[in-house]
């Protein structure tokens, strides 16, 4: 059965657009090609993180599901890369 | 564009000035009574070209404008406009063409006019010919003759007006021997509707005025080109949500303001928790097209929640849009507030409807900039879109 793709949502609301997610939704085109398929990138309107007091800093994306604050172009590489190997790729 | 009942009168013009002119010898003014709901246009070609041309004919814009307002004895209106004007030194005449619209409550319309080419009536893209018309004469200016046409203006109807420049284009051409004329521009007119049957009055004005510049020999412009069209019609809403409701249990009767079925002819949510608490009591889905992020230029991209409308980030967008509106260019606005600019243009009504709840994340002193508070941006959006663009603006707070 072909493996599941890593489900990441970046957030493109205010707060995080303003603290870094614009640089996160170029993701797609910054992702090594060999990852390209093995991931799905979309946009959501606010991931309702930033409201909560005790989640972290913005801006926030979710990886499979698992919230991640302060999250970069390198954080979000490393935890796709980390997810790839726990699954035998590459 | 102006309230009539629960219709909208939408009164465009289209000028162009005549070529080295430094001003259009055309004038065009409208204005709308509140009180009397009654909306009145005047398009005056002035004799000539540039300053001295656009001096008379704004004159007699105004004057007409006056004399109409206060409803006095059109005969003796003329009169004065003519006694008025300085006398051309050549042809012995003081001259200043009008066209002039007076709409009242209910569509009873009277156009009179002197000397320009006379008006078209449209209903169901057919000419209706005038059943009412009186021609007035004045002793003293024997050879200025007035048409006075009184109609009714149903929904849909519109009125058109231009000055000789229009109907005279191409003169001097082999194929148009005595220019475009009433009959090349009512046809012209006439294929626009059957194309696009809901055309707004703007841009009919403005395509015929574009066509007769393009009639012209090598695209001249010979002589001040002015297109005046009144066009009666439902108003066309834009509805817009941003901000989630003060409280929660009101969130479901929020988000039904996003239905097609809620009246709005067209939806747009600004703002990310706004656009969840829609999904979710909607239960729907917004789909942001990442491919726009290339050319996001500073703004979220947009979304679409399919069935309902747009969707955008909230307060840097409306920020944006306000700002843009301010400086009258959007043409290369990001994609999230051309957009809504576009929208906005598209429409007659705009309805905010403005979640006051405050947005903690928005107090974060780790932002960058200072977020404006969302009721202020409200305002700015209100004021300009009011007072530069016409338009009819709700707002209501949840
Ligand atoms: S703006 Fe990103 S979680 Fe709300």
């Amino acid at each position: 059965m072909e493996e599941q793709k890593i489900k990441i949502e970046i957030c493109c609301g205010t707060a995080c657009y303003m603290l870094g997610a614009a640089e996160l939704l170029r993701l797609e085109n910054i992702i090594p090609d060999q990852w390209k398929d093995a991931v799905d990138i979309s946009a959501i309107p606010c991931l309702e993180a930033c409201s909560s007091d005790n989640l972290g800093g913005a801006p926030f994306v979710k990886i499979n599901g698992e919230l991640m604050s302060n999250a970069s172009v390198e954080s979000v590489c490393e935890k796709i890369f980390e997810i790839m190997k726990t699954r035998g790729g590459h | 564009m102006m309230k009539n009942d629960s219709l909208f009168v939408e009164m465009e013009c289209c000028q162009l000035t005549k070529d080295g002119q430094s001003a259009c010898g055309d004038d065009f003014q409208w204005e709308r009574l509140e009180n009397e709901n009654r909306n009145i246009a005047v398009l005056s070609d002035g004799l000539g070209s540039g300053i001295k041309a656009n001096l008379l004919a704004n004159m007699t814009t105004t004057m007409a404008m006056k004399f109409i307002r206060s409803n006095m004895d059109i005969l003796q209106s003329a009169e004065t406009i003519m006694d008025t004007l300085p006398v051309c030194e050549y042809r012995k005449i003081s001259y200043a063409t009008f066209t002039i619209f007076d709409m009242q409550i209910g569509g009873k319309t009277k156009v009179i006019e002197m000397g320009n080419p006379p008006f078209i009536h449209l209903r169901h893209n057919i000419e209706i010919v005038p059943q009412n018309q009186k021609k007035l004469v004045s002793e003293r200016w024997p050879d200025r003759e007035m048409t006075i046409s009184e109609l009714r203006m149903e929904v849909g109807d519109r009125l058109i007006a231009c000055s000789d420049g229009v109907t005279q284009a191409g003169l001097g051409r082999r194929e148009y021997k005595f220019g475009w004329q009433r009959r090349g521009e009512l046809k012209f007119i006439q294929d626009l509707i059957t194309r696009e049957p809901n055309i707004s009055a703007k841009d009919i004005a403005q395509a015929v005025a574009y066509e007769a510049l393009s009639i012209n020999k090598d695209h001249k412009c010979i002589d001040d080109i002015s297109c005046m069209v009144i066009y009666l019609r439902n108003p066309r809403v834009l509805r817009i949500l941003t901000g989630p409701p003060f409280r929660k249990e009101n969130d479901r009767e929020f988000a039904a303001l996003a239905l097609p079925e809620s009246g709005a002819n067209k939806v747009i949510i600004c703002g990310g928790t706004t656009a969840n608490i829609v999904e979710r009591e909607l239960r729907t889905r917004v789909e942001i097209d990442l491919k726009l992020v290339r050319f996001s230029k500073g703004l979220p991209p947009p979304g679409k929640i399919p069935g309902i409308g747009t969707v955008t980030e909230g307060i840097l967008t409306l920020t944006r849009v306000a700002t843009d509106l301010e400086n009258d260019s959007w043409e290369d606005s990001p994609p999230a507030a051309k957009t809504i600019i576009e929208q906005m243009m598209d429409s007659d009504v705009i309805e905010f409807i403005v979640g006051t709840k405050v947005n903690e994340a928005h107090q974060d002193p780790n932002l960058p900039i200072d977020l404006e508070i969302r009721r202020n941006i409200i305002k700015r959006l209100q004021d300009v879109l009011k007072q530069k663009y016409r338009k009819h603006v709700t707002i209501k707070y949840y």
